[in-house]
């Protein structure tokens, strides 16, 4: 009989056996090989491994006072197969929640990345300590809970949210990317908390213990041979002063904008204050979600940094600049004097207000001319030397740049914004290549137009005023730990491109914008204090937001700077009439310790200026 | 041994090889996977499950030798009456079977204290009916009222009869009298029809069987079912996490014998799950061996239908061979979680009493139909058949 087609069949059949076996085969490679998941799954059969959780480094202000510290709070863990049947409204009243809560707890244990009924699994989180102390009493009617303590943080003052940053549970993304990150973990999220996250978390310590087939412990693996201890975070000394921050964010309640004080001898931050501002303790403990999201619907935007992240028009302030430049550029002398009728009356035309005519440069800045500093930008952009429009745009913008404008300024907080200085290119994308001149970008003169820098970069100009000519990177972090060197780019000193020089001619006005006699034009006088020589610069800078900002900043004393700073009202109106006097104010608290102006502490303290959006003057 | 394999130990000497290599494995990873049940009741005494299987190795060596005697042609007049047994011990283990995982798939042999799996008996029948009708079929080709009510139907009915109790053995079983037929030259187009009427009922039964949530074998199915097809790191998912963490750690080489610790972890890892410690013990080398192993069985027989000039024997040779392959595949297909989790011991390597019993006496029937084979084929003046492997 023919087994022709029969043996052609069962070649079929083998063929799909051999198949079946090769699936296997390859599926067995795939585990053994590729997939490496299941080799460390190995070893938590055998051994269990409880993390120490190490304290998070405190973190000081410039005089040794404890901004943040650490509490004690309780997780609540649960082993699923040990729990025996209970009653739940009793456990709910122990523990201060209610019935649904704990429900809930249970119905969302089951949906935990790696849940197992047989693993010690988080079933509530951030219990405070009395609680759990009420709790631990009753621990033995409950098989298979127990608690879990972590610390969080506390803060001793509630100032500078933002400064100080939070800290939170790791989300899914870092603990893909970084191995030392595991569910449950916390980390800064933001401000110094997330800069300093390395030294401020310490390193986590393990202990390794042996457990059987029901996960109960056995005791330690090899007698704790390779268990590791818990380090401590490092502590922070950081050089803000907590009272002139405390006092700065006490000004600028209902007020919008910003303060920031540096010491331009060190680039030491004395003081961030960005409003509206909140209490850091929002974001801490079982409430922070709900806080969290309050905070992110408010129209205010209280969570955002505006110290670092508000991209402002410097206004009249950056007219300090364009002298510098001029005066380096030999387009202006400290004597050049232009006259002044009111306003620019060139193209469009920049109006100024009265003020006596004609004027040197010092006077300009005294009495902050319009008209001044529209001649002196357009000789700088116009300069034959130069050749070109373009050129002359470059030159100013390399100079502006040194000064710290247009680029991030590098301190240690994370999500700084750099400003911005227009470029050629951008001009030319703007209008069209040659369709624009010195007339066009006339605005640039007085601060306006496509110029915005933040508050910390103004700070930083003041800064680097009161220094002649340079500056150091501004920072919050003094010392880490026992070591006292920090970055070795803080200590780096950067130098403008304009000579020392011509600086006091500048100084010399701001001085004068200040302390000139009464009726002597000045446009700062709120801000003089009898035995401190204040140099300021006021601005009221245009926003399409509605009112002008309000804006100032100064440094003092005027022959030994100890302190520059910024402040920036927004939709306030003149920079006289608010900047200029809570810059004052800050000054002497700094430098003095005191007030001695009770009156104007009032009338700023009083002032509610945060419905002026959308208005015009 | 030569003179061993050519005075006692007849038949093709490869497939005695296999039965030796797998008997030996079998022994060495049953005694190590049942450290655990030796602790629970034997109070640690771990030679009480080496000397029991010895005993049932030794039973079944036994078994295949005497099987390797009879000459096949005994079992053609008996295997109408053996389908004719099966039937009524199906129902009686359905509704009176001792339960094991709420699945009725035992029945005891009165006053021996031996339990017995019904469905064991019942495949083996079947592949052994299906043999001789199909051989009565080869000269002219079955015509579809004969493949209806002689082969059909017969199988239609024990599946249907295994399925209750245990899913996987009688899809297995389906799949191998299906593959039966399809070497046994039934027409590829009544095939695929009936296929198709036997998925419709099957996706039906299912169907049905959802709506009674009740009946508890179903809703082991249905959990098995989800928890293969979801990726979650779910509790009923812990057996094959286990199994691939032993697969995972056995790496290329393994740990060596008898230091595998996933046998503490993995349920059943003396059956069920013996594939995943073979291959934490002896690494990658020794799943391909195994793999290899059960690969030369289907192999040679592969090779006896080839050669046979007789249908019945050829296809029964084969159909015996691809019962085991086939389980021992779903086994593999298991452990590495290919497929659903389901209880299919790998033959003649698990421990276990009846699917020894029957794993070896089918090796026995190759064996003997290769003896009767290579005797005529040396009476008609061919070699005998040459080990290579």
């Amino acid at each position: 009989m023919s087994l022709k087609l029969q043996t052609d069949r069962h070649f079929v059949v083998s063929g799909i056996v051999v198949l079946v076996l090769l699936t296997i085969v390859i599926k067995l490679f795939y585990i053994q090989v590729i997939d490496s998941r299941y080799k460390f799954s190995a070893q938590n059969n055998v051994l269990r491994y409880v993390t120490q959780y190490p304290v998070r480094g405190l973190i000081y202000d410039r005089n040794g006072k404890l901004l943040v510290s650490n509490k004690v709070v309780y997780d609540l863990l649960v082993v699923k197969r040990l729990v025996k049947s209970f009653d739940t409204t009793e456990f709910a009243n122990l523990l201060d929640i209610s019935t649904d809560q704990v429900r809930e707890a249970f119905t969302s244990l089951k949906k935990q990345r790696g849940y197992s009924s047989r693993k010690a699994m988080v079933l509530l989180k951030q219990l405070p300590v009395d609680v759990c102390n009420r709790f631990r009493e009753q621990l033995f009617r409950y098989p298979g809970f127990e608690l879990q303590p972590r610390t969080v943080r506390k803060y001793e003052r509630h100032i500078a949210a933002h400064m100080l940053g939070y800290v939170g549970e790791v989300d899914e993304n870092t603990i893909n990317n970084n191995s030392y990150y595991q569910l449950g973990d916390y980390i800064g999220i933001s401000g110094l908390e997330k800069t300093y996250e390395k030294e401020l978390r310490g390193k986590k310590g393990v202990n390794i213990y042996m457990v059987d087939v029901h996960n109960r412990i056995k005791g330690p693996y090899e007698n704790g041979k390779f268990d590791s201890v818990a380090v401590e975070g490092k502590n922070l000394e950081t050089t803000i002063d907590a009272d002139l921050q405390e006092y700065g964010e006490k000004l600028m309640v209902n007020k919008i904008g910003s303060i920031v004080a540096i010491d331009p001898k060190t680039g030491e931050v004395l003081a961030m204050v960005t409003s509206p501002s909140y209490d850091p303790s929002l974001l801490v403990g079982r409430e922070r979600a709900q806080n969290f999201m309050q905070l992110q619907t408010d129209s205010l935007k209280p969570i955002f940094n505006r110290s670092i992240m508000a991209l402002y028009p410097p206004g009249s302030t950056f007219k300090v600049v364009n002298a510098l430049i001029g005066l380096q550029e030999g387009i202006v002398h400290p004597y050049t004097q232009y006259s002044c009728a009111g306003g620019y009356t060139v193209g469009r035309g920049v109006g100024c207000h009265i003020h006596r005519s004609p004027i040197n440069l010092t006077e300009a800045i005294e009495m902050s001319c319009n008209t001044y500093f529209c001649h002196v930008f357009r000789n700088i952009i116009d300069n034959p030397e130069y050749g070109s429009v373009e050129e002359g745009l470059n030159v100013w913008r390399k100079h502006v740049e040194s000064f710290g404008y247009g680029h991030k300024l590098g301190i240690d907080l994370p999500n700084e914004l750099g400003g911005i200085v227009p470029s050629t290119s951008f001009y030319d994308k703007y209008f069209r290549k040659g369709g624009w001149s010195s007339l066009t970008i006339i605005s640039l003169a007085i601060g306006q137009g496509e110029l915005s820098a933040t508050p910390l970069q103004m700070a930083n100009l003041v800064s680097t005023i009161a220094n002649r000519g340079y500056y150091l990177t501004p920072h919050i972090v003094k010392s880490i730990g026992d070591s006292l060197s920090i970055d070795e780019k803080f200590s780096q000193m950067h130098r403008t491109t304009i000579d020392s020089v011509w600086y006091n001619y500048v100084i010399e006005g701001m001085d004068m914008a200040v302390n000139c006699e009464p009726g002597g034009g000045g446009t700062a006088r709120i801000a003089a204090l009898p035995n401190i020589r204040i140099c300021g610069k006021t601005g009221t800078s245009q926003n399409p937001h509605g009112k002008d900002h309000s804006v100032f900043f100064a440094f003092a004393p005027k022959d030994d700077p100890k302190i520059a700073i910024s402040v920036y009202v927004e939709n306030a109106g003149f920079g006289a009439t608010w900047a200029a006097p809570i810059a004052s104010l800050m000054i002497e608290k700094y430098l003095t310790d005191s007030i001695s102006r009770p009156y104007l502490e009032n009338y700023i303290l009083q002032a509610n200026l945060l419905n002026r959006r959308g208005k015009t003057k | 041994m030569g003179k061993i394999f050519g005075r006692y130990l007849k038949g093709d000497r490869t497939i005695w090889l296999v039965v030796f290599f797998l008997s030996a494995i079998s022994l060495l990873a049953v005694y190590s996977s049942t450290g655990t049940l030796a602790y629970k009741y034997y109070g640690g005494n771990t030679s009480h499950f080496l000397l029991k299987q010895l005993g049932f190795l030794i039973f079944s060596l036994v078994v295949v030798f005497i099987a390797h005697l009879i000459s096949y042609k005994v079992y053609y007049p008996f295997s109408t009456l053996l389908m004719g047994i099966s039937i009524p011990l199906l129902l009686f283990t359905l509704v009176f079977g001792t339960q094991l995982n709420e699945a009725s798939r035992w029945i005891e042999i009165p006053g021996l204290g031996i339990t017995l799996q019904s469905s064991d008996v019942a495949k083996f029948s079947l592949v052994l009916y299906v043999a001789k009708v199909l051989s009565q079929y080869q000269k002219e080709p079955i015509n579809l009222k004969q493949l209806t009510f002689k082969l059909m139907l017969p199988i239609a009915l024990i599946c249907v009869l295994i399925l209750p109790a245990n899913f996987s053995t009688a899809v297995l079983v389906g799949i191998t009298c299906w593959l039966l037929m399809f070497v046994g030259r039934v027409k590829l187009r009544h095939l695929l029809g009936f296929t198709g009427v036997g998925a419709m009922a099957l996706a039906i039964l299912i169907l049905v069987a959802l709506q009674f949530n009740t009946i508890k074998r179903v809703h082991t199915w249905k959990t098995r079912i989800e928890s293969f097809a979801s990726s979650e790191n779910d509790e009923s998912n812990y057996q094959v996490e286990q199994s691939k963490i032993a697969i995972a750690t056995g790496g290329i080489f393994g740990k060596g014998p008898g230091k595998s610790t996933q046998r503490n972890f993995l349920p059943h890892p003396y059956s069920d799950f013996i594939y995943s410690i073979i291959v934490e013990e002896y690494g990658w080398i020794g799943a391909i061996g195994i793999i290899m192993l059960y690969m030369i069985l289907l192999y040679r027989a592969a090779l006896i239908v080839k050669k046979s000039k007789r249908t019945f024997p050829a296809l029964l040779a084969f159909g015996l061979a691809l019962l085991i392959v086939l389980q021992a595949f779903v086994n593999m297909a298991v452990a590495v979680n290919l497929i659903p989790v389901t209880g299919q011991p790998l033959p003649l390597v698990s421990m276990g009493g009846t699917s020894l019993f029957f794993s070896s006496a089918a090796f026995g029937i190759i064996l003997s139909i290769s003896r009767t084979q290579s005797k005529k084929e040396l009476f008609d003046g061919e070699e005998p058949v040459e080990d290579n492997n």
